[in-house]
């Protein structure tokens, strides 16, 4: 039987006590989260603070130690993992991208979770692999293999990959990290239009801390696997946290044009015997 | 392209890519039936091609036309065509599914096993009364039950954990293949004078195959054809890899055993009937590739027509060369057998294959 939790139509994740981890190896411990609907949270953090692997554990790619996820108030890890494909979109870190692979070729894939064991395509389906092409501007990539494109055009096609899904429920493990400034920017905005015009979830990992709090109603910040802030973003990037958790000297200060808090981070800070050996 | 189709729906308008792929299966299929024309007039006797219709037809003049076309060269070039399409169609999976340019049924142990498997029955009959020939049936099946244990010998000891790492396949692949091929070595060793039987299944052969190997493969392919294409989307997805797998809705594991599997029941079915044939696993996929790209849904069927044009030209060739009135020189071993198809597979694809890797490095 799948395992119920009592379901509020606000919520599209919860965690109940999930320990996560790899093997053997513990990285958090009952970890409780309630995720809304309609929302965009961010999960940041230092390197093996544990985020990715909260993201992935989410995204049942990888099986919680203990505790259960439950998405829209069902067991995910319990749930046939194509009905969960209909829901929840994912776009991993990393990719492998069969060479003469085109952009059109992907991005229908993206209706394997919809249709029939013979994965006949139907109208429906052309539609919804239009849409996503034209909310990526692919149009003009469409029969391009995509190891031939653009560092930037090729994380489009990913995401066409992941919204032609039509899901209500997107995470996306540090999108950003291959690109330059511009596309980031550009990933980000595509990903907040989608949360503002489609109400989709977003739940994302981002390295970028001023992208974080600018492109997020939420962000959580994790440190050794545990959850050390959480909340609004300006309430969560603040001098300490970069402080306590980046282990760097900061200002923070807000975006004249945006509103949203920025900071600038100027050294960092060494722990007791780092500063000694450093004084040696 | 347009404002309101991007070109993209198969009913509205079709993609340039499906328009071309259903253009370039055509003038495959054209050019492989061609052949196996070709095919079925050359011999020690030549045939012209109106001899050729009316002995297919069984209207032959001389009752030795209608033999030699019907006993002889229509199921030894059926035999080639089929075999060569499920071996390729094998390698095309491999590499789909562990992401490896590499993946073929000799790099996964399979070709080996399978050309294990009918060495060790050929030998073991040897010594007893009325030897096993290559026309006795016991020879295919112990081909392919050797194919599908080192299959899956090769996957179990790579599992580990949650499942079998697509590295870790080939590397196990490889190192199966090798010491498989150590215990064929020491059968050839120790079995003297049959030693010509035996290379000839090492290297591949079509030399006295007849209607019953046909029946045997037959079934193979005609069993296998219907998860061929339950596994073309299962492929597809896998080949984006585990994680894009899972979340297109993917039970990864569950999907690789049996595209695997698949691959696997191929690639045995044909080895045990014409024998481990070089290279062709690996190299018809990689044709097929620069002809209509990745998407298995074409990849799949291009890979089989390349597959058989393949065997079938090279056993054409292979024949070619064998024959007394051709005034090249005439290639015979001792004991007075052809050249084995095998031969030529290796010896034209591999610099052909070289070319074609130099070309698209450019």
């Amino acid at each position: 039987m799948t395992k119920h939790q009592p379901i509020n139509p606000d919520t599209t994740f919860l965690t109940d006590g999930v320990s996560t981890g790899y093997g053997g190896h513990v990285v958090s411990c009952r970890l409780s989260l309630t995720i809304k609907r309609r929302t965009r949270t961010a999960l940041v953090g230092p390197n093996g603070s544990g985020k990715s692997t909260t993201l992935k554990t989410l995204a049942r790619l990888i099986a919680p130690l203990s505790g259960a996820v439950y998405l829209s108030g069902q067991d995910i890890n319990r749930l046939p993992t194509r009905q969960v494909a209909r829901q929840m979109a994912i776009l991993p870190q990393v990719h492998e991208v069969p060479a003469e692979l085109t952009v059109l070729e992907l991005v229908e894939q993206g209706r394997f979770p919809h249709v029939g064991a013979l994965g006949m395509l139907r109208r429906r389906d052309d539609q919804a692999i239009q849409d996503a092409i034209r909310m990526t501007r692919l149009e003009q990539f469409v029969h391009r293999p995509i190891d031939t494109l653009s560092g930037g055009e090729r994380q489009r096609a990913w995401m066409a990959l992941a919204l032609s899904q039509r899901t209500e429920v997107l995470l996306l493990d540090e999108p950003t990290t291959f690109l330059d400034v511009g596309h980031q920017l550009d990933l980000l905005q595509l990903v907040s239009g989608l949360n503002r015009k489609r109400g989709v979830t977003i739940v994302m990992v981002l390295h970028d801390l001023n992208h974080a709090a600018r492109f997020s109603d939420r962000m959580i910040a994790m440190s050794d696997g545990d959850v050390v802030a959480d909340g609004a973003p300006a309430k969560v990037l603040t001098p300490r946290l970069l402080r306590d958790c980046f282990a760097v000297k900061a200002l923070v200060v807000t975006d004249p044009k945006t509103g949203a808090p920025m900071c600038i981070p100027h050294s960092p800070i060494f722990s007791d015997d780092q500063q000694n050996a450093a004084n040696d | 392209m347009n404002g309101t189709d991007l070109g993209i729906g198969h009913r509205l308008g079709g993609s340039s890519r499906g328009v071309r792929t259903r253009r370039i299966l055509v003038i495959l299929a054209g050019l492989l039936l061609a052949l196996m024309f070709a095919y079925v007039m050359l011999g020690p006797v030549l045939f012209g091609p109106e001899q050729v219709y009316k002995a297919l037809l069984d209207q032959a003049e001389e009752v030795h036309h209608r033999i030699s076309v019907w006993e002889v060269r229509v199921p030894r070039v059926l035999i080639a065509a089929l075999a060569g399409a499920m071996l390729a169609s094998s390698g095309a999976f491999l590499q789909s599914v562990l992401r490896n340019p590499l993946a073929a049924p000799a790099t996964v142990g399979v070709t080996q096993g399978a050309v294990l498997g009918a060495v060790l029955a050929l030998a073991i009959s040897f010594g007893s009364e009325g030897a096993l020939d290559d026309l006795n049936a016991f020879v295919p099946m112990a081909a392919i039950a050797g194919g599908l244990i080192a299959g899956g010998l090769v996957y179990v000891l790579s599992y580990r954990r949650a499942g079998a790492d697509p590295i870790r396949l080939i590397l196990t692949g490889v190192i199966v293949a090798a010491a498989v091929s150590s215990v064929t070595s020491f059968i050839v060793l120790v079995s003297g004078s049959h030693i010509d039987s035996i290379v000839r299944w090492l290297v591949g052969s079509l030399g006295n195959r007849t209607w019953d190997h046909l029946v045997f493969l037959v079934p193979v392919a005609v069993l296998i054809l219907p998860l061929v294409v339950m596994v073309i989307p299962l492929a597809n997805a896998l080949q984006l890899g585990d994680a894009t797998s899972v979340s297109l809705g993917l039970r990864t594991e569950v999907a690789r055993v049996i595209t695997l599997m698949t691959a696997v029941v191929l690639a045995a079915g044909s080895i045990s009937v014409v024998g481990g044939i070089a290279l062709l696993g690996l190299i018809a996929p990689h044709l097929a590739r620069t002809l209509v790209g990745s998407d298995l849904r074409r990849l799949l069927a291009c890979s089989a027509l390349v597959g058989a044009i393949i065997l079938v030209s090279a056993d054409l060739l292979a024949r070619v060369f064998s024959l007394d009135w051709i005034p090249f020189w005439d290639i015979q071993t001792e004991s007075g057998s052809r050249v084995p198809v095998g031969a030529f597979t290796a010896l034209v694809g591999a610099p052909f294959f070289l070319y074609l890797m130099r070309e698209r490095m450019r």
